[in-house]
């Protein structure tokens, strides 16, 4: 147990179990289907943070992917493909489309880059609702990938499943030389590609990835659901929500996109009672609350404060400037 | 040859009003560089006043814009110096995050004092047109044309002639140079912000009548805001007037050959076309 690595690996075998537990615990359907939204859109804020936290790129079109999980499993099934190589295909469907919108968005920055990747959501959007194939407007009914009455129990398990995986590869980047160079990336892409980096290399492939993840939860989160519209799975807030939840808990931090999750939707499922159809409400006065006084994130600040503390313990003469944020003014 | 004249005549009509969105939009990336992703809303907020002032006082929409311009330029005001001032000198990032935090919060409100209910001012001129030669214009749509023109005017005018418009471009050439020469950097960019969404809300009056009004309904003009400042040059008030009509005209033309539900797919297609192709805009000589 002294070895921290096997700390490491003990604690995160315990946090695994914990959030096992509802599966044999829970029976009300409700409940297991907000845990479930809870579980899968921390994979997906995991799954963005690769492009938005480590790579520093803004990507505010990652629905994109999601909808063609979705769409891709519900095409796919209908053709009589098994479900499961089904999901497996929809989600390379979603990385094959990735490499064409990286190849297209990467060449841009800052706000041109922003823009253009909610550009290519839209054009995926208004595509899925005049094609025939997508069913247009009317939508696709999806295949249940589980079925029994333990349904919600195993679509839990298994968004568990998909959120621990999408943690592995955020804790994988955050110690490789590939994280390292998304990190130099977003800390100043010009220097980077100075010293050698080959930046556009390494952001699409932090897309690539992240794009196979978030067609997996896309293909989940449809499957589990029963049905797809473009105006849900195509729908730009939920890029805005996946972005909104790695920023809330700290873009860049291994913990910060789980957090994230657990806060916004737990408070999104209270204020929906409240507010209805106004629930997103809620994510504004977030974004610009933690934008004016967060701007790390939770998990972010926190460790920025840790760091700073255990420097001056360190070094109390000179005590040490808190780490640099991930931005220049200009 | 006569079905092409008139698909650009009606082009150039809504075009006009997209000349207003993308003029305010750039006039506030000009003085700013901050991309306002809430600028759709800002649009949804006039039509609800202009409707209001419709519904309530009976105020014709073709004058209730005014009262829209004015109360977005107080609001636009307000909500520099509570929410932007303070990030002015953030990332991208960060601003990007703030605007689109702004839109969400104006959108979910007008949600929550409106309801989704569509609302529609029906008034008689929508309904008459005006016969030139073989041509049929919609005569709400030529007056709006006219009172975009008058403003689209103006605003050129004032950015160029007056002594605010000098300072503006002063900022927008060098903004470390701008305070030497003892400009007021906060006031002007205030002074622009505000302007740049009165301008917005203008033209949510300006489209009332013409369009169903629901809480949602800017989201799409603030992608095409995108597209007519990146047509015609990030940050180039003339560049975007003309990308305002040029986007009119090839919005008309995709819903006359191709089909209606098309046209808002062109926008986007032809905002990643420039983009990829010539990000400094149809005019820009700069690199953007």
């Amino acid at each position: 147990m002294r070895d921290p690595r096997v700390r490491k690996i003990v604690l995160f075998l315990a946090a695994l179990a914990v959030c096992e537990l509802p599966a044999p615990l829970v029976d009300n359907n409700y409940i297991l289907q907000v845990l479930f939204r809870i579980a899968l859109f921390a994979a997906l804020g995991l799954a963005w943070n690769l492009v938005g936290g480590y790579a520093g790129q803004l990507s505010l079109g990652h629905v994109a992917f999601f909808g063609l999980g979705a769409y891709g499993l519900a095409i796919l099934a209908a053709h009589s493909v098994p479900v499961w190589i089904a999901v497996l295909l929809a989600a390379l469907l979603a990385t094959l489309v990735a490499a064409v919108i990286g190849k297209i968005v990467f060449r841009l920055r800052g706000p041109y880059f922003t823009l253009a990747t909610i550009a290519c959501g839209e054009v995926l959007r208004l595509t899925a609702t005049n094609l025939t194939i997508t069913n247009g407007a009317i939508g696709l009914t999806m295949p249940a990938v589980f079925t029994g009455p333990w349904v919600w129990k195993f679509y839990y398990v298994s968004a568990v499943a998909l959120a621990t995986v999408c943690f592995l590869v955020n804790f994988w980047t955050a110690n490789s030389r590939f994280g390292f160079y998304l990190m130099a990336i977003r800390e100043d892409e010009d220097t980077a590609s100075a010293v050698g980096v080959d930046t556009a290399n390494y952001k699409l492939r932090s897309l690539l990835l992240s794009a196979f993840l978030t067609g997996l939860g896309g293909a989940l989160y449809g499957s589990a659901f029963q049905f797809i519209v473009p105006d849900s799975v195509l729908n730009i807030d939920v890029s805005i929500q996946m972005a909104i939840i790695a920023m809330l808990g700290g873009a860049g931090t291994l913990l910060g996109p789980i957090v994230g999750a657990v806060l916004l939707l737990s408070t999104s499922e209270i204020f929906k009672t409240q507010f209805q159809e106004s629930h997103l409400l809620i994510y504004g006065v977030l974004i610009v609350l933690v934008v004016l006084f967060l701007p790390e994130g939770i998990v972010g600040s926190l460790e920025q404060r840790l760091r700073h503390r255990r420097n001056v313990i360190q070094k109390p003469a000179t005590a040490a400037p808190a780490v640099s944020a991930p931005e220049k003014g200009r | 040859m006569t079905q092409f004249l008139q698909a650009c005549m009606n082009g150039l009509l809504t075009g006009a009003l997209y000349a207003l969105i993308g003029m305010g939009l750039a006039l506030i990336f000009g003085v700013m560089r901050i991309v306002n992703f809430a600028h759709g809303a800002f649009l949804m907020v006039g039509m609800y006043v202009t409707f209001l002032l419709f519904d309530r006082l009976k105020i014709n929409p073709y004058l209730g814009f005014i009262g829209a311009g004015i109360f977005l330029f107080a609001f636009g005001y307000l909500v520099y110096k509570l929410l932007i001032q303070p990030i002015r000198d953030r990332s991208d990032f960060m601003q990007i995050l703030m605007t689109t935090g702004i839109a969400l919060i104006l959108v979910d409100s007008a949600q929550l004092t409106f309801g989704a209910d569509y609302r529609q001012t029906n008034i008689a001129l929508i309904n008459s047109a005006a016969h030139f030669g073989p041509f049929t214009l919609n005569s709400a749509s030529l007056l709006s044309f006219a009172i975009a023109a008058v403003f689209i005017i103006g605003l050129r005018e004032f950015v160029v002639r007056s002594r605010t418009g000098q300072a503006l471009r002063a900022i927008a050439q060098n903004r470390d140079v701008a305070p030497l020469m003892g400009i007021n950097v906060i006031r002007i960019q205030g002074i622009s912000f505000a302007l740049g969404i009165a301008f917005a809300g203008i033209a949510g009056g300006l489209l009332l009548p013409a369009l169903y009004l629901f809480p949602s309904v800017g989201e799409d003009y603030t992608l095409k805001a995108f597209v007519i400042v990146v047509l015609g040059g990030m940050g180039s008030i003339e560049g975007a007037a003309i990308g305002g009509l040029a986007l009119g005209v090839a919005e008309s033309l995709t819903s006359t050959y191709i089909g209606n539900q098309w046209a808002l797919a062109i926008d986007f297609v032809l905002f990643l076309l420039m983009l990829s192709l010539k990000p400094s805009g149809i005019f820009g000589s700069q690199r953007a």
